[in-house]
């Protein structure tokens, strides 16, 4: 569905992505993981559209969407859940949920109804805070605002950008089911995130972006067992709780 | 303290206020949309005023129609003005664009100065000049079309934006331009939209006010900074703000030019917004922007 | 060529062309029109330091030239006092109106500051009009006298010019002074993030005063130059707010932050409009379309320019190495430095105690009744959800919200609601979740504005610099080297902060936390953005700051670092504190797995 050729991307002086690779197939979970700073959102806003490559070649369901506008790029059917939620703070949940159907085609009531429908079955509590505006809700109800709105656009693919970041423990629990749920019911979707573990569970490949470059792929199941991984970015449990027991010791 | 006196100046108050209110309201839209502080807003009221006295006494064309092309006028000028003046500073830091603002009001003064020449011109009034007797209370019928005039023209942006879905994505684009963008907004029509619609907003002013006051080249300063103090003091950033701050400095002003000292008129209204700074800092509407350590 | 040898050779060559200047320029006409750009450059000095050093817009300094000039006149012409006498009253006096500004607008910024302090300077303006039986209104005053030396009337355009740049030079060598010294450092620190300032101990309100009370002289000396020469005649008209602007354009053209850039600019721009004057009416117009075209295409005025010529980095890091800053730095370089032994934190018991502490944002009780101790020389965790009140705990512990109620006792101190600085006084230091570095400041300097409140170094000392000053500067400077070893960033002394990857970002604010030798470090989210091995390496960083004796409070949401570092941990939900005891304990604490944890251990 998705293919990112040879991506080069700057910021200013400083080459943020240096020849990024990726595709995503139609129906998968692919996760980009990397630690802050690897290039993992730059990557995101190339796709969309917010950054020019310098070099390389971005198609979409055949179509070379290189270079395009963001506007263009999220009526081709990509949609964002960007880092920080960006739900308007101050519009109501509704409008938010409406504003995200625009880069649909005239779409049909009907249509939209279902979607909103969709919407507020993945996510009750939306609809019970239809008409509070963006910046009253907490961290996690704008996260799942955020998502809902992405899934208003009617969009083949979906980019969610650190969909965690920031959230306690157990909501983020909550959003990876979500996430699963909806890729179940037929949206692709590309993740990024930091917190790997939680990614990989759900995903059925991943990338792994180290400053700019990618140094890993493979099947998420494979990228768990992996004794690099497990060393930089599934925690480092044993590593750490060593080094308390050598306090302790002391 | 005599009641027919005290009616006549809340009359004059609420004109000048709306006045105000139209100038903050134009302020304010555009900083919404992008950030930008217009320094040049007072001269969006000089410009039209200028053109449509133009119209009128030289090219001797009628009311309605001198009103239609100066709003139209003016529609081209925010596109003009969004092109040549806000996209090239764009990316540029707070303290350039103020002042780039501030260099782009000295050339349309000037340029004004240049094209009409540097006489006062006075407006022709469509309301007849004679005062208005309202049971003991003597108003300038003018005052009234500019509260009327006014009003209509917020119930009409109202209902724009709150009701309407393109209202709903100029707000969204307001207050986030990326997010619009990825939803499919298309953000450079809304901002141009934006400029447009804040260069309007002036030309009612301008045509409003124009009859009352002399026309100048220095009309539009001390009004956009007076504007501003009104869009501070209802909350920075709020469009209801913006309209209840700029009529109540224009009361204040009026009230307290007639009772206080008339030399020092122009001081009320800053003086108004150092005291609201003081106490409510983020003015009446605003939202307390605490910093998130 | 040695810098240090370079400097006497270009102040004498400096002499020497001010010398022979009203010489070599013949014309009276011009004469007047330098001293006329050389009283505008004083105040576009001033204007540099309350703007381009504190970050403070001010658009009345033309009200303050006015104020000047204004105390002048009236003194010489009513009271017959001598030139010189009102050449410091004016500086007093429009000093003393800086103060009036400062004041009511310490809590504002941008354009709400640029406003109030345009709204001043029309008030000021509209005085200076009505208030006739003192200023003659708009007749003005005429016939000011001129400054006398001995016998001598220094009333010819090329004599006064002597006045001028003397002064000129004075003033700008002060500032120069000024940006490399603790006040200097002050002052860049409050315009790069006043509340990393505050917590570093800069008492923010103390030196926007003085930024404006000092910006405010100037000008107001700039004022006093303008009275008693060229027409020797001042009008209100000339004190508006466009010539507010005239200065600020003046001051922004030269390039904001650069004193040597105020004074080109003010100059240019004085001298410039004279030599397009054949363009009669539409002057101003190519003048102000100059100006916007400048501010699209060189945002960064001349200086600006100036730096990115590719002569300049070698140009500044020849002058660069005379300084004494890169003298420390080599010889520090030379001599390794031996490993910190570990430190005992004196006797055990309690360092803070926080009693039923409270902070209520209008409805919301983001913090509901706390109870909280940390014992000295422990590493304690606060953790719990997003909107527990975890931060605004921190906030209030660093003196940035002020409790609604409750207390805080620290070391036996009462420092509830006290300002940010007092509280770093007593030994509290901090870091923050999104980070605040001083980006523009160099990894030195912002190492050494931590320092700040265990320095004394004033205003004065500041610019004349005497031994004692020097003295100060140096052993601050040890002090941040040493510390830059300590966590590991020798070798970036001199680079921007801004410029440090985000890992070693976090390092420099730590560092600049530490050196001021706190007895309670409050860090928040320091884990924040770090990937697995450097979380491993902050950990390390931590207990070797535990060694030194140090206290450690931190907020975090990383459970692997919480877990393995903290000695005890207090869990916060909904504002209160529900569960508090060692990692372990906490571990299985079913209240904080509900609402914390999940039930998916080991989030990484």
């Amino acid at each position: 569905m998705l293919k990112v050729e040879g991506i080069e991307t700057w910021y200013g002086a400083i080459q943020a992505l240096k020849g990024v690779s990726l595709e995503v197939k139609q129906g998968e979970i692919v996760a980009l993981l990397g630690a802050n700073g690897a290039g993992k959102s730059t990557t995101i806003k190339t796709i969309t559209g917010m950054l020019k490559p310098a070099k390389g070649k971005i198609e979409f369901l055949g179509e070379d969407i290189t270079g395009m506008e963001a506007e263009d790029i999220a009526e081709a059917g990509i949609a964002c859940v960007p880092e920080g939620r960006r739900v308007f703070a101050g519009l109501s949940v509704m409008d938010n949920l409406m504003l995200g159907a625009t880069s649909r085609k005239k779409p049909s009531k009907a249509e939209l109804d279902r979607d909103l429908e969709r919407v507020f079955h993945l996510f009750p509590m939306l609809k019970e805070a239809e008409d509070r505006l963006g910046w009253q809700l907490s961290g996690g109800q704008q996260q799942m605002l955020a998502i809902g709105r992405g899934l208003m656009s009617g969009a083949k693919l979906l980019l969610m950008d650190e969909p965690s970041l920031g959230l306690a423990p157990v909501l983020v629990q909550e959003v990876f089911k979500v996430i699963k749920e909806i890729n179940t019911a037929g949206t692709t979707i590309l993740l990024v995130e930091q917190n790997a573990r939680m990614a990989l569970l759900i995903a059925n490949r991943g990338y792994v972006l180290e400053t700019g470059r990618l140094t890993l792929t493979d099947t998420a199941a494979d990228l768990l067992a992996n004794e690099d991984m497990k060393a930089h970015y599934l925690g480092a449990h044993a590593h750490v709780k060593e080094a308390r027991e050598r306090r302790r010791r002391l | 303290m005599d009641v027919s006196t005290n009616l006549q100046l809340m009359t004059a108050g609420l004109a000048m206020g709306s006045i105000y209110a139209l100038v903050a309201l134009g302020f304010v839209l555009i900083f919404n949309a992008v950030g930008v502080v217009n320094f040049a807003q007072g001269e969006f009221v000089m410009v039209p005023a200028f053109v449509a006295v133009w119209l009128m006494d030289i090219l001797k064309i009628p009311f309605p129609l001198t009103y239609l092309i100066t709003v139209v006028f003016m529609g081209v000028f925010g596109i003009v003005f969004q092109r040549i003046a806000y996209y090239p500073l764009r990316h540029r830091t707070f303290l350039p664009v103020i002042i780039a603002t501030i260099g782009v009001s000295i050339f349309l003064k000037n340029g004004a100065q240049m094209v009409f020449g540097a006489e006062p011109f006075l407006m022709h009034r469509p309301t007849p000049p004679d005062v208005l007797n309202l049971a003991g209370v003597f108003v300038d019928p003018q005052y009234i079309v500019i509260i009327v005039c006014t009003l209509a023209l917020l119930v009409f942006q109202y209902l724009f934006f709150e009701k309407t879905s393109l209202g709903k994505k100029m707000q969204a684009t307001a207050q986030d331009k990326e997010m619009a963008r990825l939803l499919g907004i298309r953000v450079a029509t809304m901002i141009a939209i934006t400029f447009v619609y804040s260069s309007i907003l002036g030309a009612a002013a301008g045509i409003l006010v124009g009859p009352i006051f002399y026309v100048t080249k220095e009309m539009g300063g001390m009004l956009g900074l007076k504007a501003f103090c009104s869009a501070i003091v209802g909350g920075f950033g709020s469009v209801p703000g913006a309209i209840l701050g700029g009529i109540f400095l224009g009361v204040v002003e009026v009230f307290a030019a007639y009772y206080i000292s008339s030399a020092y008129r122009d001081a009320f209204a800053f003086i108004m917004l150092i005291l609201v700074l003081l106490f409510r800092p983020q003015g009446f509407f605003g939202e307390k922007i605490a910093e998130k350590a | 060529m040695n810098p240090r040898a370079a400097k006497p050779l270009l102040l004498a060559a400096l002499a020497l062309a001010v010398l022979v200047f009203p010489w070599v320029v013949n014309s009276s006409y011009w004469l007047n029109m330098v001293n006329l750009a050389i009283g505008f450059s004083v105040a576009c000095l001033g204007l540099n330091i309350v703007l381009g050093y504190t970050g403070q817009l001010s658009l009345a300094q033309a009200a303050f030239w006015g104020v000047g000039a204004y105390t002048s006149a009236i003194l010489t012409t009513r009271l017959g006092m001598p030139a010189w006498g009102g050449m410091i009253a004016a500086f007093v006096v429009a000093g003393f109106f800086g103060v009036l500004l400062g004041i009511p607008t310490l809590k504002l910024t941008g354009h709400y500051l640029a406003m109030t302090t345009i709204g001043f300077g029309i008030i000021l303006q509209l005085i200076l009009i009505n208030a006739i039986w003192l200023t003659k209104g708009s007749d003005g005053i005429p016939k000011i006298p001129s400054p006398w030396l001995g016998s001598y009337e220094l009333k010819d355009p090329g004599a006064f010019f002597y006045v001028a740049a003397v002064s000129l030079i004075l003033f700008t060598w002060a500032s120069i002074r000024l940006k490399d010294s603790r006040v200097g450092r002050a002052f860049l620190a409050i315009q790069g993030n006043e509340m990393a300032a505050e917590t570093m101990g800069v008492d923010s309100t103390y030196y926007k005063v003085m930024a404006f009370a000092l910006s405010a002289g100037y000008a107001g000396f700039g004022g006093w130059l303008f009275a008693h020469s060229g027409s020797h005649y001042i009008s209100p008209d000339t004190f508006s707010f466009d010539q507010s602007v005239m200065f600020l354009a003046m001051m922004v053209l030269g390039g904001n932050g650069s004193a040597v850039g105020s004074i080109v600019g003010a100059t240019l721009l004085t001298l410039v409009p004279e030599v397009l004057r054949f363009l009669k009416d539409s002057y101003m117009m190519v003048y102000a379309a100059g100006i916007v075209l400048v501010m699209i295409f060189m945002p960064g005025g001349i200086a600006g320019l100036v730096r990115t010529l590719p002569v300049s980095p070698r140009l500044r890091e020849w002058w660069h190495m005379g300084s004494e800053a890169a003298r420390q730095v080599e010889i520090a370089a030379a001599i390794a430095q031996p490993a910190a032994a570990p430190v005992s934190p004196g006797s055990n018991g309690t360092l803070l105690t926080v009693k039923r502490l409270a902070k209520y944002f209008g409805g919301l009780k983001a913090v509901d009744g706390v109870d909280m101790e940390v014992r000295r020389g422990e590493i304690q965790a606060l953790i719990g959800p997003n909107g527990s009140g975890k931060t605004t705990i921190l906030n209030m512990l660093s003196g940035l919200y002020i409790p609604t109620a409750g207390e805080i006792v620290l070391d036996g101190a009462n420092v509830t609601g006290q300002r940010p600085h007092v509280i770093t006084a007593h030994g509290v230091a901090r870091t923050f979740q999104n980070i605040r570095l001083f980006g523009d400041l160099t990894v030195l300097d912002n190492v050494m504005i931590g320092q700040h409140g265990r320095s004394r170094a004033g205003l004065i000392p500041s610019i004349l610099q005497p031994a004692s000053q020097r003295t100060e500067e140096a052993a601050m400077r040890e002090k941040a080297l040493d510390m830059l070893e300590f966590v590991g960033l020798r070798g970036a002394e001199f680079a921007e902060a801004k410029s440090l990857p985000y890992g070693r970002q976090r390092v420099l604010e730590l560092a600049r936390a530490l050196v001021s030798d706190p007895k309670l470090l409050l860090l928040d989210e320091p884990a924040a953005g770090l990937n697995a091995a450097e979380t491993e390496a902050l950990l390390d960083l931590l207990f070797q700051i535990q060694d030194q004796g140090i206290t450690i409070l931190l907020v975090e949401h990383d459970m692997s670092l919480v877990m393995n570092v903290s000695d005890h941990i207090t869990v916060l939900n909904f504002g209160k504190k529900i569960a508090e005891g060692s990692a372990e304990a906490i571990e299985k604490n079913q209240e904080v797995i509900d609402a914390y944890l999940g039930t998916e251990a080991g989030n990484a």
